[in-house]
């Protein structure tokens, strides 16, 4: 026994909780891996073709491609530092780990709207199925992200795609969560008068409650990016790739300069991210409001 | 066209309970100290015709928008039955299915809200051709017929703006818009002119009018404003606490108020537009109207207060001339004499003739061109009345017609 797990009071009474769940592991291993991989195909696709693409993408073209979308979303101030920051990411020997990052970003919030958004859909149409994914996604939510790396590893083999499918777990709450909130925040006067005109329900959700959500579902978005970002370290302990890798060795061999750069560039990569979907989510509410 | 039978409402989470409690004749009060349950709506009954101009009035909390939206199920009924005829036959409101209610709403129901109700990401032309845009319009059409319900309403090239850029006005006429453009033959509209100002409220009343008369639309219209209702209903529903109390015409409710809520209610209309020069006169049968002897086959008549202006009248009560200090005098059309550009007054030398239907207001304003009694004629041209000033002023001060002045007389 553990000697972290001993007090004189409650060992007589004492649960074996962590066996139960070593059990439970184990047993899902040996009994459902094949669908636990076979989960990983799509994820796996995604991210090989999006990293594909970034890292293939000579670096002035994509500088200048993301400068220009930054340009259209959030005006020329925010074009000209998100073009200086990947120049600096460049200039720091991080781009190719900066493109896997960015990749892996992309992949999860693609999943993350992919699953998160019919979730928060069916969340607002009803009370029972919003009510029994709360505690899921409290859960989701606050279970620190250590704990479950190991069942994901057992699972899902370690590697960049199971840092993915970590980074999913913990992104994926708020998205749903604002979706739902969204969706039952759109007022009842106009959800009745497009009922008066004889909409149907698809009608209403497409015509009327999805495109009133979007501001917050926008926020989900730019949340949910933000969470994987931060998650990059702590899948990089997986096995994932990008620059969660320099901060994960610099710590290792204690190389500090290593770790700092790595550093700078997630605050960057954040940085910008966070920008131009804040200004993509502004942008429909000034449009809407 | 409308049929509602008695339609009861009641708002909370076991109505049928409530309802039973109501049908056994516990008051509203004590249903809701006892259960929670708020009557909306209580045993509401009436019928409309096609092309019918029906106004709902009330005090706030009354009732008036919950039974608008029974009639389109918006709220579904505790109690009670909607029948809705269409082309297709009767619909049955409260048992039609989700595709039969749909077609209702989206084929012969259109609705204006007292709170718009627009949304706020669609351009105004957008959210005018939203109806159309259920319906399966194609886009090119339905951006054509929105222009035109724009136009309607007079807001004829505001069609790209965003509705936040609108006042209040405006975006309430936005919301008529949108309830023209499909084109249906029912218009349910919730104090759809409140935020109007008067000049522009003037106007959408007589484009109401004019949809009325020339497309048959089937009208129900709730408003707080009393001449409006007046103006515009051909029957006027008068609610409190979920009922209808009284359910006439204008005019029935001006002279006859049922209760001393209706009473208080009308107590400040202007009755000139209301009561008719039919409900104004004095009879021939009453006793004012004396008959002073017969030429040949004739009768010669005379109101009692005027007894100088002799009437002479056929055996089916057509005039034949009127004689005015024993000279006779010219018989005009009452809408000649206005029209007259200048007016000229001439007291004494003719005597004004009036449909029965028209109002008091027409009297009023002939009363400056001559003294003589009115006759007042029906549909057939016979002599059914006279009004003299003391009709008049009997009517206005009273707000009444016959039946009190024959009263007040006896
Ligand atoms: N959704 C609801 N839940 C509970 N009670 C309601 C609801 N809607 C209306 N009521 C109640 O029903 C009654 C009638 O309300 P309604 O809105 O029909 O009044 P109204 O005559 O249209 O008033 P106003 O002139 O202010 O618009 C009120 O007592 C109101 O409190
Ligand atoms: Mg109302």
């Amino acid at each position: 026994m553990n000697a972290l797990l001993t007090d004189a009071l409650f060992d007589p009474i004492r649960i074996p909780l962590d066996q139960w769940f070593a059990n439970f592991i184990n047993w899902l291993t040996l009994n459902y891996r094949p669908t636990f991989q076979a989960m990983k195909v799509p994820i796996e696709v995604i991210l090989a073709n999006v990293d594909a693409f970034l890292q293939w993408l000579p670096p002035l073209a994509f500088i200048v491609i993301i400068g220009l979308i930054a340009y259209r979303v959030a005006g020329w101030r925010i074009a000209v530092f998100t073009m200086a920051a990947f120049t600096v990411i460049g200039m720091i020997g991080l781009w190719g780990l900066t493109m896997t990052t960015l990749s892996m970003v992309l992949a999860s919030v693609l999943v993350c709207v992919i699953l998160g958004v019919p979730l928060g859909i069916l969340a607002a149409r009803s009370d029972r199925f919003r009510g029994a994914l709360r505690p899921v996604l409290d859960v989701m939510q606050t279970t620190p992200a250590f704990v479950y790396l190991v069942p994901v590893v057992m699972l899902f083999s370690i590697g960049t795609v199971a840092g993915v499918i970590a980074t999913i777990i913990f992104a994926l709450p708020p998205l749903i969560r604002l979706t739902d909130l969204g969706l039952r925040q759109v007022p009842a006067d106009v959800i009745e008068a497009a009922e008066a005109f004889g909409s149907s329900e698809r009608e209403i959700l497409v015509k009327v409650r999805l495109p009133l959500a979007l501001p917050t579902v926008m926020a989900g978005i730019n949340q949910t990016i933000m969470l994987a970002l931060s998650m990059v370290v702590i899948a990089a302990l997986i096995g994932a790739g990008g620059l969660g890798r320099p901060v994960v060795e610099g710590l290792n061999a204690l190389r500090i300069g290593l770790a700092g750069i790595g550093g700078v560039a997630i605050v960057l990569l954040a940085i910008v991210l966070d920008r131009l979907t804040q200004a993509l989510g502004e942008e429909r509410s000034s449009n809407g409001a | 066209m409308i049929r509602a039978e008695n339609v009861t409402k009641i708002f909370g989470p076991a109505p049928q309970e409530a309802l039973r409690l109501l049908r056994d004749g516990t008051s509203k009060d004590a249903i809701r100290e006892a259960t929670g349950h708020v009557v909306g709506v209580d045993d509401v009954s009436f019928s409309l015709k096609p092309g019918e101009f029906f106004c709902i009035m009330g005090l706030s909390g009354s009732g008036k928008s919950t039974l608008l939206r029974c009639l389109n199920r918006l709220i579904p009924m505790t109690g009670g039955r909607v029948v809705i005829d269409t082309e297709q036959g009767e619909v049955d409101v409260g048992e039609a299915g989700s595709k039969a209610l749909r077609d209702l709403r989206t084929q012969h129901l259109s609705m204006v809200f007292q709170r718009f109700g627009l949304l706020p990401h669609r351009s105004v032309r957008d959210n005018v051709a939203y109806g159309l845009e259920i319906q399966g319009v194609p886009r090119k059409q339905r951006l054509e017929r929105a222009e035109r319900a724009l136009e309607m309403v007079g807001l004829g090239g505001w069609g790209p703006s965003r509705t936040s850029e609108l006042s209040g006005g405006m975006q309430q006429r936005v919301g008529l818009a949108r309830a023209l453009a499909t084109e249906a033959q029912v218009m349910l509209m919730d104090e759809p002119f409140s935020a109007l100002d008067p000049l522009i409220k003037m106007q959408m009343q007589e484009e109401m009018i004019k949809l009325q008369h020339d497309l048959g639309k089937t009208i129900v219209f709730i408003t707080h404003d009393l001449d409006e209702a007046l103006r515009l209903g051909d029957r006027i529903a008068i609610m409190e606490d979920g009922k209808v109390v009284q359910l006439g015409t204008p005019e029935k409710i001006i002279i006859e108020p049922k209760t001393a809520y209706v009473a208080d209610f009308v107590e400040h209309a202007d009755p000139t537009n209301v009561i008719s020069a039919g409900t104004v006169s004095v009879e021939l049968a009453h006793e004012r109207v004396d008959v002073l002897r017969r030429e040949g086959g004739n009768r010669v008549l005379a109101h009692r207060t005027q007894s100088e202006v002799e009437i002479v009248v056929d055996d089916d009560d057509h005039v034949r001339e009127v004689r005015a200090d024993g000279k006779r005098v010219e018989l005009v059309p009452i809408d000649t004499l206005l029209a007259e550009e200048p007016p000229v007054a001439r007291y004494r030398d003719r005597a004004a003739v009036v449909r029965a239907e028209r109002t008091l207001r027409t009297l009023l304003e002939a009363r400056n061109l001559v003294n003589l009694p009115v006759l007042v004629i029906d549909d057939q041209e016979r002599l059914i009345g006279l009004v003299t000033e003391r009709e008049i002023i009997f009517s206005i001060i009273e707000k009444r017609g016959r039946d009190a002045l024959q009263e007040a007389a006896a």
